[in-house]
């Protein structure tokens, strides 16, 4: 073989398309051709480097929410929904071995996820606290369940006295429409052992869940907006509240949210 | 494509036998043509809908090329739709990063990251047909499969695409 032959040779050869005869021969080709030869070692070692990248795996969010899909798909057969461990914030169900059988491996580890809390070292927070897991738990509850709001408005009037009686302060609840927030209701959730207020809004197809609860440091402090595993958080102090937000949203559009939530305070006080 | 019949409970099964071991290539792929773990998300989840709605469609090929292939027309959709196509290609700002990996030493992750970010910066015509040959281990077949293109036109673009990447990459692979 000639040498521009044998180059053309070089990376069907790496890729492992040449046939059987053809392999042969091009390795005897190369023998006697050490520009060839240089070639394939650097075909080789850029394979190693991008085969460094570590393989990339579907976020346990949007396993879940297709999940979610797929028994809507096929609302006859779908046994999960009613059967499922009711997800109270802060309790520790723990699915009935009956029901793990019937599941694929998937549903079951979502179910575990939303009964028992995200235990799992995966969502463990950037900076590994109890504030940051129990945060992302509530979100799953909020961005998976079926019934993401305790109640269920864009009304601020109708959202905000409901925690009355429920929660021992007054969250103020405000409908972000305009600024392409819309206000989907409350529920309540459990951090750090103490029941706190949730507000979920909406983007586009994506929830949002913010948590706020009387701050006992004084002053303001900017939103400050992190991302991890496809999930923006911020935490802020505004107005005598801290602030609390999480979702599946870019972070730019979470500086946005969080904007938004200091003007309606400033604008309502 | 023929009109979708509503898959039923036996159909979704299968799917999920067949479809749903893919998902982490769906959405690796996905996050390679959109170079944003928030928009791959969308298209991975909209494109496994596509699926499952097509599934009648699906006559036992290879399953994962097959589902490539709607990922990456999900990606074009979507992206007309949105008109985000005026978006420059070589605009790798928020490109992806390899996600967080503790049991690495920090020189290997800043290597990763430097990998990860040529790639993404690669024009979008050669940067597909490079992932999916080196990340997803296709074939040319497979691939033209993918990309309803010659193997002719996938071989140039991934000699193209491993061209412009060696030379991103210069000084890494240089001194190994
Ligand atoms: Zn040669």
């Amino acid at each position: 073989m000639d040498c521009p032959t044998c180059e053309a040779m070089v990376e069907p050869y790496l890729d492992g398309e040449l046939p059987a005869g053809e392999s042969v021969r091009f390795e005897a080709a190369l023998e006697a051709c050490p520009d060839c030869r240089g070639k394939l070692d650097r075909l080789r070692g850029l394979r190693s480097l991008i085969r460094e990248l570590p393989a990339e795996r579907a976020p346990d969010l949007m396993r879940a929410r297709l999940e979610r899909e797929l028994r809507a798909a096929i609302p006859a057969a779908a046994p999960l929904v009613e059967s499922a461990p009711s997800p109270t914030p802060g309790s520790a169900a723990t699915p009935s071995p009956r029901l793990w059988s019937r599941r694929s491996a998937m549903a079951a580890s979502l179910l575990v996820a939303l009964g028992a809390g995200w235990v799992g070292g995966r969502y463990t927070g950037q900076d590994g606290s109890r504030e940051t897991d129990e945060l992302l738990a509530g979100y799953l509850r909020v961005g998976l369940g079926d019934r993401p709001v305790d109640v269920a408005s864009s009304d601020q009037h109708t959202v905000k006295p409901w925690f009355a009686g429920r929660i021992d302060y007054a969250p103020p609840v405000y409908d972000l429409t305009s600024a392409g927030f819309p206000l989907l209701g409350g529920r309540l959730d459990v951090l750090e052992g103490r029941r706190i207020a949730v507000l979920v809004y909406r983007r586009n197809q994506h929830r949002l869940a913010l948590s706020l609860w009387p701050a006992t440091a004084s002053g303001d402090t900017a939103p400050v907006v992190s991302e991890q595993d496809g999930f923006a958080i911020a935490r802020w102090r505004h107005a005598g509240f801290e602030l609390r937000a999480i979702g599946d949203i870019a972070p730019k559009d979470m500086s946005v949210f969080a904007a938004s939530i200091d003007k309606a305070m400033e604008a309502g006080k | 494509m023929s009109e979708a019949p509503k898959p039923d409970g036996q159909a979704v099964e299968r799917f999920r036998i067949v479809m749903l071991p893919h998902l982490d290539a769906a959405y690796g792929f996905a996050r390679w043509l959109t170079r944003d773990p928030i928009e791959a998300q969308d298209v991975a989840q909209e494109a496994m809908l596509r699926a499952l709605r097509y599934f009648h469609a699906f006559r036992g090929e290879e399953a994962r090329p097959w589902l490539l292939r709607i990922v990456r027309n999900t990606w074009t959709d979507m992206r007309t739709r949105r008109s985000l196509e005026k978006v420059p290609l070589d605009e790798a700002d928020d490109v992806v990063e390899p996600g967080p990996d503790p049991e690495q030493s920090a020189l290997a992750g800043d290597r990763r990251r430097e990998i990860a970010r040529a790639l993404a910066a690669l024009p979008e015509e050669v940067r597909e047909v490079l992932v999916l040959r080196e990340i997803e281990e296709l074939s040319y077949k497979q691939i033209a499969a993918v990309l309803d293109q010659p193997i002719g036109t996938v071989m140039s673009r991934l000699s193209r695409a491993r061209e412009k990447l060696a030379v991103a990459l210069g000084g890494r692979l240089g001194k190994e």
